[in-house]
């Protein structure tokens, strides 16, 4: 047999080199980022456990594309690490992180009164031999260390496990609040809304957002991701937030082949219903526990982006979908919609939004106070129905022209996001230098959220806390 | 544009009329958001591009409108523009926005029309002339008058709506579509071949069928935005048919019987002409 003479070409087009971590023994390894067949995948190998590769977006032309939407980040006013071993092994934030914290995140306890087999933070029952419940006044401790780190933070959310259950839940909310965060939120199940009349009208007093888990109509979608029928629940909680005038945005966790086809029915749900102002999609993060998945077949951002657009084809079409620059751009994208009960039209239609959050080319914008609202607006901070929205929509309608009736409906606006979080299939050291969204631990360190979920960081703090606590899971 | 301005007062009785200078009115410019031809500056950058235009050229820019090709030959290309534009309130209004940007001594305007252009023969190294050419009746004498303004070798760049008339629905060869460009537009190879008549070589040419799909789509929001905020009666049904005729509109491009070309032609030397 003859020796080959012809050269073979890679499958692949190789687009950028990067580190990640073994997703079984987590060690740092270095992985390449590649584009086949239009789809972009992560690559690495661990000298211990092999090869991996994970699907990390669905269309490599809008991957490679969207990369103009990188704005520089902002230097945040405190850091709490030093550089000693390198990324992700220093977070907390070291100065080589390239973003201030547009959203933080505590986690006041790890029980829940569900027990899901999806759940990135390992919470339920049975599950951990340990777990904590934090002090109010621990909880007042991280909110000062947030205020340190950001000046006048935009948004916090309060997260568990599940927030709710926590018996001193309202004055850590009001703790929050009485240090000028514009946005508290309370990421929920909506269990304890459901059930506890008293409770709706607690937040709404307190000037709470609510983040409300809701993952779809099926139950087959309940069951598979909570474990339980929960619509009855779901509709009383959102109908006790409208009585109270709470406003919700829904948060669904989206697996492929289990939920993916009712994107669509989510949004238009959330905009006929009056106490929902926007709706969160995230690709289930492969961290916890987790049903059975093909990391090479995983729901990416674009992925969900294209099945809004099928399945309302009259509202939405994929570029109405716009890359947010406050992070990697190709983490989240979002976009706002005036509607007035029949008719919705994305605001990227009435604005040129790559007139302003082009970063890469750099020309001179049409109007600088257009591009903060809109900065603003197209942030992990934001979230529909705010007043800061409203403010943000209004700079925006008047800027670009639009009559003083239409700034009335911009202030309306239905936000629409897609966060795909990272995993230990996914994570990329790149993207993650660069991530706005950190928990915030009881020694004020502020951990990128996607390092804390993947790298051994949330599997620690929960290990100090449960000592220190003396076994104070509830 | 301000932002207490109400929506009556902006689209006022204007939307079923037909005035002399459709872009000039506050309805047009309000439905178009600013840009008024597909592509916005990305494609007059372009076109300028296909045509070379170089610091210190003379460029005349035909039916300049408001002067936003204009000003940004100049600012961006460091072109000395002259602006012909019919409508005396448009050359009032790019007056006042060149002086605004600081342009004065570098693009000026002259009220006057396409088919008798009020400049010296052979003055200028450019003409451009972005979605206009298929507004003029007389287009054969308007190229004319290009090539009369041009000095020998000079170029002419035109951006146009190209229509296959007898493609398109009834609807969209009517009064309203004359105005939205297309009733009075040529064919795909139109353009070329009344350049090549008036003595032009062809430079180049490239269809840019997305942006103005981009631009219809841009009008079709604009517009379902109106109809969100008026009470159903005469105006709100007005807007329904002008929903409608985008759609057509959006449809005909698909079809490719609507379209967007930009092209850039060279006059003939003498001396290749004596050949």
């Amino acid at each position: 047999m003859e020796a080959a003479t012809r050269r073979e070409s890679h499958d692949s087009v190789f687009l950028e080199l990067t580190r990640s971590i073994c997703p079984v023994c987590r060690r740092d390894v270095e992985a390449e980022v590649a584009a086949r067949e239009g789809r972009v995948y992560l690559r690495k190998r661990c000298a211990d456990h092999g090869a991996f590769e994970a699907l990390v977006y669905g269309d490599a032309e809008r991957y490679v594309a969207i990369q103009r939407y990188n704005k520089p980040g902002d230097r945040p006013l405190r850091l709490q690490t030093e550089v000693v071993d390198g990324c992700p092994r220093d977070c907390g934030i070291c100065p080589e992180h390239k973003q201030h914290t547009c959203l933080g995140i505590i986690e006041v306890n790890t029980a829940c009164n569900l027990d899901c087999p999806i759940c990135f933070a390992e919470s339920g029952s049975g599950h951990q031999p340990d777990g904590y419940s934090l002090s109010l006044e621990q909880v007042e401790q991280m909110l000062d260390a947030f205020v340190e780190a950001e000046g006048e933070p935009e948004a916090i959310q309060l997260s568990g496990g599940e927030p709710s259950i926590h018996p001193q839940i309202l004055e850590m909310l009001a703790a929050a609040k009485a240090r000028g965060i514009k946005l508290v939120m309370l990421n929920t199940n909506g269990i304890r809304l459901a059930r506890d009349p008293r409770f709706a009208p607690a937040l709404a007093e307190i000037g709470v957002h609510v983040y409300l888990q809701f993952d779809g109509f099926k139950d087959s979608t309940h069951l598979a991701i909570r474990g339980r029928r929960l619509q009855e629940e779901k509709l009383r909680a959102l109908d006790r937030c409208a009585h109270a005038g709470v406003g919700v945005s829904l948060a669904a966790a989206v697996e492929r082949g289990v939920n993916d086809d009712e994107v669509g029915e989510i949004v238009s749900f959330g905009v006929g219903h009056p106490a929902v102002t926007g709706v969160f999609f995230q690709p289930v993060t492969h961290s916890g526990r987790f049903l059975d998945f093909d990391p090479r077949e995983r729901l990416t951002n674009s992925d969900v982006i294209d099945a809004i657009a099928r399945q309302l084809p009259h509202w939405f079409r994929r570029d109405d979908f716009v890359p947010v620059p406050c992070c990697s751009p190709t983490c989240r994208s979002a976009t706002y919609a005036l509607y007035d009960g029949e008719d919705l039209v994305p605001l990227p239609r009435l604005v040129d939004v790559d007139e302003y959050l082009d970063y890469v080319t750099n020309r001179a914008v049409p109007d600088v106070d257009v591009r903060t609202a809109l900065e603003g607006l197209f942030s992990a901070s934001a979230a529909g129905g705010t007043e800061r929205t409203g403010e943000r929509l209004e700079c925006v309608a008047c800027g670009v022209g639009l009559p003083a009736e239409l700034q009335e409906v911009a202030a309306k606006g239905f936000m629409v996001v897609i966060q795909d979080f990272q995993d230990p299939y996914t994570l990329d050291v790149r993207k993650l230098r660069k991530c706005c969204v950190a928990e915030i631990v009881p020694d004020g360190r502020l951990i990128p959220f996607c390092a804390y979920n993947s790298v051994g960081y949330r599997e620690q703090v929960r290990a100090d806390l449960s000592a220190t606590a003396g076994n104070g899971a509830r | 544009m301000t932002g207490g301005t109400s929506l009556d007062e902006i689209l006022g009785a204007e939307l079923g009329g037909n005035c002399a200078s459709p872009y000039d009115s506050p309805a047009a410019r309000w439905l178009l958001g600013g840009e008024l031809h597909p592509g916005g500056d990305a494609l007059t950058r372009r076109l300028a591009h296909l045509a070379g235009v170089r610091r210190g050229w003379r460029v005349l820019d035909v039916a300049s409108g408001r002067g936003p090709t204009a000003r940004l030959l100049a600012s961006e290309l460091g072109a000395e523009v002259t602006g012909v534009e019919l409508s005396p309130e448009s050359i009032a209004a790019a007056r006042r926005e060149a002086e605004a940007a600081g342009l004065g001594d570098r693009v000026r305007f002259v009220e006057g029309d396409a088919e008798a252009l009020p400049v010296a023969s052979g003055a200028f190294d450019a003409v451009v002339c972005e979605c206009a050419l298929c507004l003029f009746s007389g287009k054969a004498q308007a190229v004319a008058e290009m090539r009369r303004a041009l000095q020998p070798g000079g170029v002419v760049a035109i951006a146009d709506v190209t229509a296959e008339l007898e493609d398109l629905p009834a609807s969209l060869r009517g009064a309203v579509a004359r105005v939205a460009c297309v009733g009075e537009a040529l064919p795909r190879d139109g353009y070329a071949e009344m350049l090549g008549d008036a003595g032009f070589e062809l430079v180049a040419s490239e269809s840019h069928d997305g942006a103005l799909a981009a631009m219809t789509e841009r009008v079709e929001a604009r517009l379902r935005v109106a109809r969100m905020l008026l009470p159903a009666d005469s105006s709100a049904r007005l807007i329904g048919e002008a929903i409608e005729l985008v759609g057509e509109a959006q449809r005909a491009i698909v079809a490719g019987s609507l379209g967007y070309q930009l092209l850039v032609a060279r006059t003939s030397t003498p001396a290749r002409r004596a050949n």
